[in-house]
């Protein structure tokens, strides 16, 4: 039908072949604009996206790595639902997130502020706030695996010699994720921190000489005028906070190592620091089953993308209203 | 943290984007690495793999090529996949950990040269023979020769043995202790005289090492599970009851600083491993030097670890890759990696060399070859399946929970069991 009525000159068709030159024409007249923002979308297309379609495909798949793929439907899914493991991956991916993520922010809120009434040594401390994040982790989490180490560990010889039990913090399934936890803490309250006082510094400061005038006091302040207004940095941090604390990976892979070649990165004792993304590494890349390491990686996304709408329907929910 | 985090899976998936990149240019095999072949050649091998002395060696001694060894870290077998897929850039010559010896045989023997067609059925006799037959497929290709072997031995703590009434001769413990039962008696007696010191320094020893030396693991030959049987339900028992008699020192995950700690402070009075185990030992707790000695191990032979030098279908110069796997691994050069590594030599006219029968100063002048050379004969040779390490791994996480948490041991073996089957399952393995 289009191509009796093309000649016609119908004027969706020809819209859209305007449309075409017009392009063509930009393309013509941009190509070197075009070629000098390329590098980004190259590189995101070969190293990003290639790779991400790649492992929904492969989720679809039993495959190990070399050779031909099994095409095998929901298989890989119908295991997951049946997989304890699995499950227990993602409380326990919760549960370190969860413990990690409100004293981190709490934390980071109260160090801004802090930073933000006039301290001296006001970039010394920044700078001091900011170095946990840029050291290696692996660094840490070895350093903390010391401290945390059940006999001769930092930690309970201190315990012992303050006559108080020691904890089995590399054994006890709630310890293991609190010596995570306080790692994660350790290294992002500090870039969280930043991030907030970044926030604050856009506060304007009239704001809080027309409350001090009324008789407002530094608590009243803080809560009234620089809470309400940082809300959307706190959306930020939250969901940034969300989206990496449901990614730990290298805190519980090296805290407890990788020395025993037939069984690899459990996360330590009865799995109680095996997060998701260490139970899909340990599935693909220990064990081979790259099919099924999609499979997890792709239900991960689901529940991150599941969880990012709940934090912003919590937090910007409010928000919405006022507009 | 992110970026890291998203990088490493990336690295994974990467390799799955090279394959469908090669599915669809169709390109020639190995063409990066062909048009190289007599100017350059690439080894590959990991921290530890090889002695670097004998590596140097063999760079000067095939000065009609420019070999060149890369130490690659992380996980090796990913990279040697992932590098296989993209064929291209493969290295000529490739160690092949032992444990990842049966993925590659028993799925991806045609990404290596046999060497049985380059000459090694002739060389077969210099190795031990059931080193051999790990790097040897069912239709008998052979992919690799070997770098070492780990024959099995009990390492244990003279002055501590003295202090409880033990034997302390090498000779003696070997006798009193060539049993488990023999060996966990002791550790009762032990217990009694030195209540501060176990016997035993990892839970989950007595499991791992009674399936080593069986002639069956998790999987069987006609890929069924058999990790229900009673084989490996022997092995389990053993361990529990290493645990019930309260000679397993408490929980330290091998190689954490509470496993370095028991080594050092005399927590743990023995521990059986392979002849490499003596390397973790002097990293370890360097000061206890002089106060080791090594007996045979418990229950029988046993081999753990050992790896191979293979040649990549798509890497290069095949025969000269071999002439010079044979230089790396001639019994004197084995020695050498001995000396310098600790990897016991998989070639048997190296025991003989005086790298190896000289005292060892670490285990007080002990000239340890008279204990591993018996040892690395008459090693049992079971079949191991590529999925056998994924389906054993619920056995290892459950014993861990009996050891580290007092979980219950017939809950645990039944958890073992029932993970174990589900994994079998989604493995293919009936």
């Amino acid at each position: 039908m289009v191509a009796t009525r093309a000649g016609t000159g119908h004027p969706r068709t020809r819209k859209r072949a305007l449309k075409k030159r017009t392009l063509k024409k930009a393309l013509r007249a941009y190509w070197r604009q075009y070629l000098a923002i390329s590098p980004f979308y190259v590189l995101f297309a070969v190293f990003m996206l290639g790779p991400v379609l790649f492992s929904l495909f492969l989720a679809f798949h039993k495959w190990d790595g070399l050779g031909p793929m099994e095409f095998v439907g929901l298989q890989n899914f119908r295991f997951m639902v049946k997989d304890s493991l699995f499950w227990q991956s993602l409380t326990n991916t919760f549960a370190i997130w969860f413990l990690s993520t409100i004293p981190m922010l709490l934390l980071a809120l109260v160090l801004a502020a802090m930073l933000n009434s006039s301290v001296r040594f006001g970039g010394f401390y920044r700078v001091a706030y900011f170095i946990p994040n840029v050291t290696s982790i692996v660094a840490i989490a070895i350093f903390f695996g010391s401290v945390f180490a059940n006999q001769v560990g930092l930690v309970n010889v201190v315990l012992q010699w303050l006559h108080v039990g020691t904890v089995g913090w590399l054994t006890d399934s709630f310890a293991i994720k609190l010596v995570i936890s306080a790692l994660i803490t350790w290294q992002w309250t500090g870039y969280n921190a930043i991030i907030y006082l970044a926030g604050m510094q856009a506060i304007s400061s009239e704001l809080y000489e027309a409350a001090r005038i009324d008789g407002a006091g530094p608590v009243k302040c803080f809560l009234k005028i620089t809470l309400p207004l940082l809300r959307p940095v706190i959306l930020f941090t939250v969901i940034m906070s969300a989206i990496g604390g449901m990614q730990t990976f290298t805190e519980p892979q090296v805290l407890f190592g990788t020395v025993d070649a037939t069984n690899p990165d459990t996360g330590g004792p009865g799995h109680a620091g095996l997060t998701t993304v260490l139970y899909l590494y340990r599935e693909a890349f220990n064990f081979n089953q790259l099919g099924y390491g999609a499979a997890i990686a792709w239900a991960l996304f689901l529940v991150i993308l599941l969880f990012t709408v709940i934090n912003w329907r919590l937090i910007a929910g409010s928000g919405r209203r006022d507009r | 943290m992110e970026l890291t985090r998203r990088r490493l899976i990336q690295a994974g998936l990467l390799t799955g984007a090279g394959l469908a990149a090669n599915a669809c240019g169709g390109g020639p095999s190995g063409k990066g690495s062909d048009s190289l072949a007599g100017k350059k050649m690439a080894i590959w091998v990991w921290d530890g793999c090889i002695s670097m002395n004998v590596l140097k060696d063999g760079v000067a001694h095939f000065s009609q090529t420019k070999l060149t060894p890369s130490v690659i870290g992380g996980t090796f077998k990913q990279k040697l996949l992932t590098t296989m897929t993209s064929r291209a850039f493969l290295p000529s010559i490739t160690g092949v950990k032992g444990e990842d010896m049966p993925f590659f045989k028993g799925t991806k023997a045609d990404q290596f040269v046999d060497l049985n067609t380059l000459g090694a059925d002739k060389l077969s006799s210099q190795y031990v023979s059931w080193k051999l037959k790990q790097a040897t497929t069912k239709d008998g290709k052979l992919l690799g020769l070997p770098i070492d072997i780990g024959p099995c031995a009990l390492f244990y703590r003279q002055d501590i043995f003295a202090k409880a009434g033990l034997p302390t001769e090498p000779k003696d413990v070997s006798a009193a202790m060539s049993t488990w039962d023999g060996y966990f008696d002791a550790g009762v007696k032990l217990k009694k005289a030195v209540p501060d010191s176990y016997l035993i320094d990892d839970g989950s020893a007595p499991f791992s090492y009674t399936v080593k030396q069986g002639t069956k693991l998790f999987i069987d030959e006609n890929d069924r599970f058999v990790a229900d049987q009673p084989h490996i339900r022997t092995a389990w028992d053993r361990a529990i009851k290493a645990m019930e008699l309260g000679i397993v020192a408490p929980y330290a995950e091998p190689g954490s600083t509470d496993s370095n700690a028991a080594y050092n402070n005399g927590t743990a009075a023995s521990s059986v491993g392979a002849a490499w185990h003596y390397l973790d030992l002097v990293q370890a707790a360097p000061k206890t030097k002089g106060k080791w000695r090594v007996a045979a191990m418990p229950g029988g032979p046993a081999n753990f670890g050992g790896s191979f030098l293979s040649i990549p279908r798509d890497g290069g110069d095949h025969a000269l890759a071999f002439e010079i796997i044979t230089w790396l691994l001639s019994p004197q050069n084995e020695a050498r990696t001995w000396v310098d590594n600790g990897n016991f030599p998989a070639a048997p006219a190296s025991y003989s060399l005086p790298e190896l029968t000289g005292p060892v100063p670490f285990f007080g002048g002990q000239k340890t070859i008279e204990i591993f050379a018996p040892a690395a004969d008459k090693i049992p040779v079971a079949y191991e399946a590529p999925a056998d390490a994924a389906v054993s791994a619920p056995f290892l996480s459950e014993l861990k929970d009996v050891w580290a948490k007092k979980k219950d041991p017939e809950k645990a073996w039944n958890d073992a069991v029932s993970t174990a089957k589900q994994v079998a399952q989604r493995e293919g393995v009936s």
